[in-house]
């Protein structure tokens, strides 16, 4: 029997899944998709929000608050990148700057620190902001992260520190057993005391199985466009106009333009409710909305400065997520009333990857204080990962190579990975399993041409390390086979 | 290390630039190919339609690779497979990986970039849908095509109808697939009219002018996509939307010049590829462009006489040769026009360009023999055929053509007659135009190899 089954492998479950490692437990962590961060974490803005704008005494603003302050000590010990780039709001009329003046006062009660500015401030800031704007809100403490790369760094954390996962297992019935949970998945049963509901945009599927206490999650896909890494030097900041009110009520942070840390230009996004909780698609529509909106706004940008018009030519991809909004309105945490030991972390939705870090140790804490846990004396915080080829320096390139000769074969030319580094993204603890595993976790065939030229290397590495033929591998989860067939067996 | 000239990419720009240097006399040569064999795409390239400018004979790909190779190792030239170049300066310190020699730095006296291009991808393009698998490039399929020998696909939509999504299309209704449209948003294609001819016309593969993919749809891997039509400003008209059931969404939309280490180097571009003077030398003094890193090519051809043209441009630079080097002139095929066959005369090395209308009237002919050519095309049309053939009991497939054209309507049997017959281990090692099947099904024709297999 399981001390904890986590359902769902994404920031929030492996957040929580690394704060149980800490203590002598026996964890397991479900997740129905091919990977780790498969849902929501995979496809969403990047942004370490610092919570100067959820309404002060909320989950959402206690949360953010507290993670975003976590953000820069938990991404050094995981290694992961981290940029406090800080956020620039705009405004380009009166009307906006009483929005910003909002902003500011909503981020004194949040105790988050911003500034307001007239233009000649934003422009110490951000030197190329285009004209019209005349003002704005400074946020010092906003930043950007890689969200799936932070899962991964949890995922593995955990892993190595004793916590199980199963991915492609997806629970199907929870039942409550005899002083404890019994959770039906992937054909097995799994009997536990506790269970954190990190399910995402499935998350009121599991409560409301449990707790006559129901709530609906309904899935708010946004998209976004990636623009190519030529861009990045002519911006700093993450910048966005005033918010934009939805025709649901409430309101998004609207659209925005986030340098991330992998050194590509995101832009985005659109809110909309969808049906599909596992909507990750991207639409005509969707799409349009970003570039129609980008080619008007562009000129306020400090892009705009060195490529006067939108660039189309430079956008390298676009993708799409689900972010869980919960009828409620705000984060859906701890025990349902009439459902011990069973912990919510729903509702998670934006300012959702900046939260996670600070709830996990909240909800995890129920079950600690509870059962009085005793801590895990072989926890270690840090994984043992290398620096990406691209940010060796020279000297650690040659070293790197020496050790390594796999180090000199560059498999993903756009962004400079090596077959080392591919290698090693399948051997680490949950590895990578299918060319998108690969892909998220080294960045080979995310750069500008998509994969075109590493994709057939990625995918003989594959089923070299995985010890399958060509054909079993897959692109993502099941069904997803890259290759159909041999070629000149006339067998069609 | 020192070198006098370092030529980056050893495809058909990169190869001739190098041939034609050393012919001007300079010794001091070293390529820096990234992949483990010299020829670049064209070892991909299984199909026939090259060399007919250079080489005054109709070649596959990989056979005009093939005698490019013979001339780098007959002048003796070096190069480096498996090497990748990661740092470039404009003044000309190259830094470069390789898995035996580790990382080191070459300081060059002259550069020619070679580099070629990549595809234009489903992101670049905006394709909205499911993130799954089955949409590839066409240059990525005809990569696991011809050189790990898989199928990427079977039942298949091709968007754009540039050149390497006509000849995949060819390839794949010879290899059994089903190719079932090609789709292409604007109102006139942007491929070659032979291959338009050769390629779709001669399968029965239809092409949709004003239409573009709208959507994907597939739960892993595609299983249908959305086509519309398009208005004059291309976007997409309500309404005109057809599902249409498919395993793979092929995608040839064009070409990208690949200037990344060109733009660390902070060469002056002019558009996707760098500013060049009259002898193609860039921004940066002793650096040159060639091939489809300078613009995209439709011919192979082309890029190998720009390639020339650039080693002779380095040679003068380098104090070697006349300089007496003229920069190439390109003449473009005719555009596709329905109803009209266009073709390469076979006649004679010369290769004019023929176009046969409706009514049997040639032209673009410089000779009779011309019109006899276009007319006994029209008549009964004869195909020079090329396509892959396994090695028994193993994992390789290789490259065979037909020696002479075969009748059109006996290339599909020829192919499954092929692909029944794989070659028996113990015959290899076979040389390009080693005769592998005789007067396959009494066509008068002989399979010979187009590769070079090894033990």
């Amino acid at each position: 029997m399981y001390d904890a089954i986590v359902i769902g492998a994404g920031i929030s479950g492996c957040s929580v899944a690394r704060e149980l490692s800490r203590y002598k437990l026996k964890s397991l962590v479900l997740e129905k998709g091919h990977d780790i961060a498969a849902g929501t974490t995979r496809g969403n803005s990047a942004t370490v929000h610092a919570g100067y704008d959820p309404d002060p005494g909320t989950n959402k603003a206690i949360y953010n608050v507290r993670g975003s302050r976590m953000y820069e000590a938990l991404c050094k010990e995981l290694e992961v990148p981290y940029n406090r780039n800080g956020m620039v709001i705009f405004a380009t009329n009166e009307e906006q700057m009483e929005e910003c003046r909002r902003l500011k006062k909503t981020g004194d009660l949040n105790t988050v620190p911003t500034e307001l500015c007239d233009r000649a401030r934003l422009l110490e800031i951000e030197p190329d902001m285009g004209e019209g704007i005349i003002g704005g809100l400074w946020v010092p403490t906003s930043a950007m992260v890689c969200p799936y790369q932070l899962c991964f760094a949890l995922s593995e954390n955990a892993a190595m520190n004793g916590v199980e996962f199963r991915r492609s297992c997806k629970v199907t019935k929870i039942e409550r057993g005899d002083d404890c949970w019994k959770v039906f998945a992937g054909g097995e049963v799994f009997e536990t005391k506790y269970i954190f509901n990190c399910a995402g945009t499935h998350a009121d599927i599991f409560n409301n199985m449990v707790s006559k206490d129901s709530f609906k999650i309904i899935p708010r896909e946004g998209q976004h466009l990636v623009l190519d890494r030529e861009l990045i030097k002519y911006v700093n900041t993450t910048l966005s106009q005033t918010p934009e009110k939805l025709p649901t009520g409430g309101h998004t942070k609207g659209m925005g333009l986030m340098p991330s840390v992998d050194g590509t230009v995101i832009l985005g996004c659109n809110a909309d409710d969808v049906e599909d909780k596992d909507f990750s698609d991207t639409t005509a529509e969707g799409i349009g909305k970003i570039v129609s909106y980008f080619e008007e706004k562009w000129k306020y940008l400090p892009i705009s400065k060195y490529v006067p018009e939108f660039p189309r030519d430079k956008v390298i991809t676009a993708y799409g997520g689900s972010r869980p909004h919960s009828d409620r309105d705000d984060f859906i945490l701890g025990e349902p009333e009439d459902a011990k030991y069973f912990i919510n972390l729903a509702g998670i939705e934006s300012p959702g990857v900046t939260a996670a870090p600070a709830i996990a140790i909240d909800m995890v804490k129920i079950l600690v204080e509870r059962e009085g846990a005793e801590e895990n004396p072989d926890y270690r915080p840090g994984r043992k990962i290398k620096k990406p080829f691209r940010d060796m320096t020279r000297e650690e390139q040659l070293k790197a190579i020496e050790a390594d000769p796999d180090y000199a074969k560059i498999v993903c030319r756009c962004e400079t990975i090596t077959e080392a580094e591919i290698r090693d993204a399948i051997r680490r603890p949950n590895g990578a399993r299918s060319i998108s595993g690969v892909k998220m976790r080294t960045r080979a065939g995310m750069g500008r041409c998509q994969g075109g030229f590493c994709s057939t290397r990625v995918l003989e590495i594959l089923a070299e390390e995985l010890g399958c033929g060509a054909l079993e591998v897959r692109q993502s989860g099941n069904g997803s086979q890259v290759l159909l067939g041999r070629a000149a067996e006339g067998n069609l | 290390m020192k070198k006098e000239l370092v030529i980056i990419g050893g495809g058909a720009a990169g190869l001739s630039a190098a041939i034609e240097a050393r012919k001007k006399g300079v010794q001091d040569i070293l390529i820096l190919e990234r992949s483990e064999e010299l020829g670049g795409i064209l070892r991909q390239c299984i199909h026939a339609g090259f060399g007919v400018h250079k080489y005054k004979t109709d070649l596959t790909g990989v056979e005009f690779a093939q005698r490019l190779r013979s001339e780098i190792k007959e002048l003796g030239i070096e190069y480096l497979c498996g090497s990748f170049v990661i740092d470039m300066s404009a003044e000309r310190l190259l830094t470069v990986v390789h898995p035996e020699r580790g990382l080191f730095q070459i300081q060059a006296g002259a550069i020619i970039l070679a580099m070629g291009c990549r595809e234009r991808s489903r992101g670049a393009l905006m394709i909205p849908g499911k993130r799954i698998a089955g949409v590839i490039t066409a240059g990525t399929a005809q990569r696991y095509l011809n050189l790990k020998g898989y199928l990427p696909g079977k039942r298949i939509v091709i968007l754009g109808s540039g050149d390497i999504g006509l000849i995949m299309a060819r390839q794949f209704a010879l290899e059994g697939a089903e190719v079932i449209r090609v789709v292409e948003i604007m109102p006139h294609s942007s491929g070659l009219a032979r291959n338009i001819s050769q390629c779709l016309e001669d399968f029965d593969i239809p092409l949709s002018f004003n239409s573009t993919v709208t959507d994907i749809q597939g739960r892993g891997r595609v299983e249908s996509v959305t086509v519309s039509k398009v208005d004059e400003s291309l976007k997409p008209i309500l309404g005109t939307e057809e599902i249409i059931p498919c395993d793979t969404l092929l995608i040839s939309a064009g070409l990208i010049p690949e200037n990344e280490l060109t733009k660390a180097a902070e060469i002056e571009m002019a558009g996707p590829g760098p500013r060049v003077n009259a002898e193609l030398m860039t921004s940066a003094e002793g650096i040159f462009a060639c091939g489809n890193v300078l613009h995209i090519h439709d011919l192979v051809d082309h890029v190998a006489a720009e390639g020339t043209y650039a080693g002779a441009c380095a040679a003068k630079y380098l104090g070697y040769g006349d300089g007496a080097a003229e920069m190439p002139v390109f003449v473009s095929e005719p555009a596709y026009e329905p109803g009209k066959k266009a073709m390469i005369c076979l006649g004679c090395p010369k290769g004019c360009r023929l176009v046969i209308d409706a009514e049997g009237n040639v032209s673009g002919n410089s000779c009779p023999k011309g019109e006899a050519f276009a007319r006994q095309e029209a008549v009964s049309p004869m195909r020079m055929m090329s396509c892959l053939m396994r090695v028994a009991g193993q994992d390789r497939v290789f490259a065979v053509r037909t020696k002479s054209p075969i009748p059109k309507a006996m290339m599909h049997n020829c192919a499954e007659y092929i692909y029944a017959h794989p070659i028996a281990a113990e015959r290899l090692p076979v040389h390009v135009g080693d005769v592998l099947i005789e007067n396959i099904l009494e066509s008068g024709a002989d399979i010979v190899a187009a590769q070079e297999v090894e033990l």
